[in-house]
C-alpha cells in the first residue's frame, strides 16, 4: 500500500521553525544558567540582568548592589552586544557567606549582554537609580513594509 | 499524605498555630521574608520534607546534611521554606504533602507569602499588596483589614497550588502578595509582605534589619534567583501579566 505523504502548508513550517528556535533557546539559556556566577581569576562577580524590547527602544535592566555609581561602564562591544561593568564599594569574599571551601575575593561586576534586535548604539541612556542599572537604546527600524 | 513525598518531624509540633510558606517566586519575595523571620524570631527547624521526586540535592550548613525544603517553628508558627528553586513538575505532590501535614496539625490557617511583578517597579516607592483567600470568609476577613484583593487574573506557582487544594479541602487559606521585581531579589517587598503578616495575625517582625541588609542580601540572592528565573520561565509565570478572559 503506498502512503502519501501530506504535503506541508507554510504554516507548519513557520510552527516547526519557532519550535527549533525555542528549543535551541532553551538550550542556549541552560548553557548560559550552568556555569558559576563568579570569575575568581578575573575577581569578577556576574550580575542578574534582564533585556525588554519595547516597540521603540531595547531596555537592558542590570541588578548592581553595592555598586559605585560613578564607576559604571557601559560599553558597546559590537552592533548587538553591550559590556556592563562596576566596581563594588566594598571586597566581597566567599567566607562573607559562610563559604570556606573556596577562596577568593571580588570587588568587580562584569558580564556582556546581548541585544535581540538593531539599535542605535551611539544613542543609548543610562540611569542608575536603587542599584539598578537602567540602559535604553532605541530600535532601528531597518525594513519597514507598508501596509497598503 | 502522598506516599512520594514524607513530611519527617524532628521535634513535637503543636497543634493550632499559624502555617506559612515562603517559596521562590518572583523577587524572591517569600524566601527572604522567611529567612528574615526564622533569624528574627529564632524559628528551629521541626520538620523536613522527604522525596525521590526532587533532584539529589542536600544543603550543607556547618557541615551537616539538611533537606532543602524545611519547616521551621515555635509554639504558634510553622514555616515552610524551599532553599532551592522547585521545578514546576514537583510543586502539586510537595504542596499536597505540606498542606496536608499542617492539616493533621490542626493549623488555624495557611499564609503563603509571595509576590506580584511590576513593570515600573524601580519606580515605585510605595509597595502595595494584594491578597486573595481561598474561601469568602477568609477574603472579607483581609478586607477588613485593609488589604486590597487581587480581583481577577492568573497565578502561578506554589501559592496557586496552596489555594486550590484548600479551597477544594474547605481549609483557610490566604496568598499575601507584594508588588516586586519579576527577576531581582527585592527585601523590600519583602519587608511589606512581613507589615501586612503582623496585620493579619498579629505576628510582629522587626523589619529594620531587613530594609538595613538590603544590598547584602541582594548580593547574596543572586544564584537562587537565576535558578529561579529557569524554572519561572518553564512554569510560564509570565502569565500572570496575561489579561483573563471571564467565564462566568
Amino acid at each position: 500500500m503506498s502512503v502519501r505523504k501530506r504535503r506541508r502548508s507554510i504554516f507548519d513550517i513557520i510552527d516547526e521553525y519557532f519550535e527549533n528556535l525555542e528549543e535551541w533557546a532553551e538550550k542556549f539559556r541552560e548553557t548560559i544558567i550552568e556555569k558559576p556566577s563568579w570569575d575568581r581569576r578575573a575577581s569578577t562577580m556576574e550580575p542578574l540582568r534582564d533585556v525588554m524590547v519595547t516597540p521603540d527602544e531595547v531596555i537592558v535592566t542590570v541588578d548592581l548592589p553595592y555598586a559605585e555609581e560613578n564607576t559604571i561602564q557601559v560599553k558597546p562591544l559590537d552592533k548587538n552586544t553591550l559590556e556592563i561593568k562596576a566596581r563594588m564599594k566594598r571586597k566581597v569574599r566567599f567566607d562573607d557567606f559562610g563559604i570556606t571551601h573556596y577562596d577568593g575575593e571580588f570587588q568587580t561586576f562584569y558580564c556582556h549582554t546581548h541585544i535581540p534586535v538593531p539599535v542605535y548604539m551611539d544613542k543609548m541612556e543610562v540611569r542608575f537609580k536603587k542599584g539598578i542599572l537602567e540602559v535604553h537604546l532605541p530600535r532601528k527600524h531597518e525594513y519597514e513594509i507598508p501596509v497598503e | 499524605m502522598s506516599e512520594s513525598v514524607k513530611i519527617i518531624e524532628k521535634k513535637e509540633v503543636s497543634p493550632g498555630a499559624v502555617m506559612l510558606f515562603g517559596f521562590p517566586d518572583v523577587g524572591l519575595v517569600g524566601v527572604i521574608a522567611a529567612s528574615h523571620m526564622i533569624s528574627e524570631l529564632g524559628l528551629t527547624e521541626v520538620a523536613y520534607l522527604d522525596s525521590k521526586l526532587l533532584p539529589p540535592l542536600i544543603v550543607l550548613h556547618e557541615g551537616l546534611p539538611h533537606s532543602p525544603i524545611r519547616i521551621f517553628g515555635n509554639h504558634s508558627i510553622l514555616l515552610a521554606v524551599s532553599e532551592t528553586a522547585i521545578s514546576a513538575d514537583v510543586i502539586y505532590p510537595v504542596m499536597h504533602a505540606l498542606i496536608d501535614w499542617g492539616k493533621s496539625k490542626n493549623v488555624k490557617v495557611m499564609i503563603s507569602m509571595s509576590g506580584i511583578p511590576v513593570q515600573n517597579r524601580q519606580d515605585l516607592e510605595q509597595l502595595k499588596v494584594f491578597a486573595a483567600a481561598s474561601t469568602p470568609e477568609m477574603l472579607k476577613a483581609v478586607q477588613d483589614k485593609g488589604i486590597a484583593v487581587l480581583k481577577e487574573g492568573y497565578m502561578v506557582g506554589p501559592q496557586a497550588i496552596m489555594l486550590q487544594y484548600c479551597a477544594k479541602m474547605g481549609l483557610p487559606a490566604i496568598t499575601l502578595l507584594a508588588q516586586c521585581f519579576f527577576n531581582y531579589p527585592d527585601p523590600q517587598a519583602a519587608a511589606e509582605i512581613l507589615k501586612e503578616l503582623a496585620n493579619v495575625t498579629g505576628i510582629k517582625v522587626d523589619i529594620s534589619k531587613l530594609l538595613e541588609k538590603g544590598e547584602e542580601i541582594r548580593l547574596r540572592a543572586r544564584d537562587v534567583m537565576r535558578r529561579t528565573q529557569q524554572e519561572l520561565s518553564k512554569m510560564k509565570k509570565t502569565q500572570e501579566y496575561d489579561i483573563p478572559l471571564y467565564v462566568s
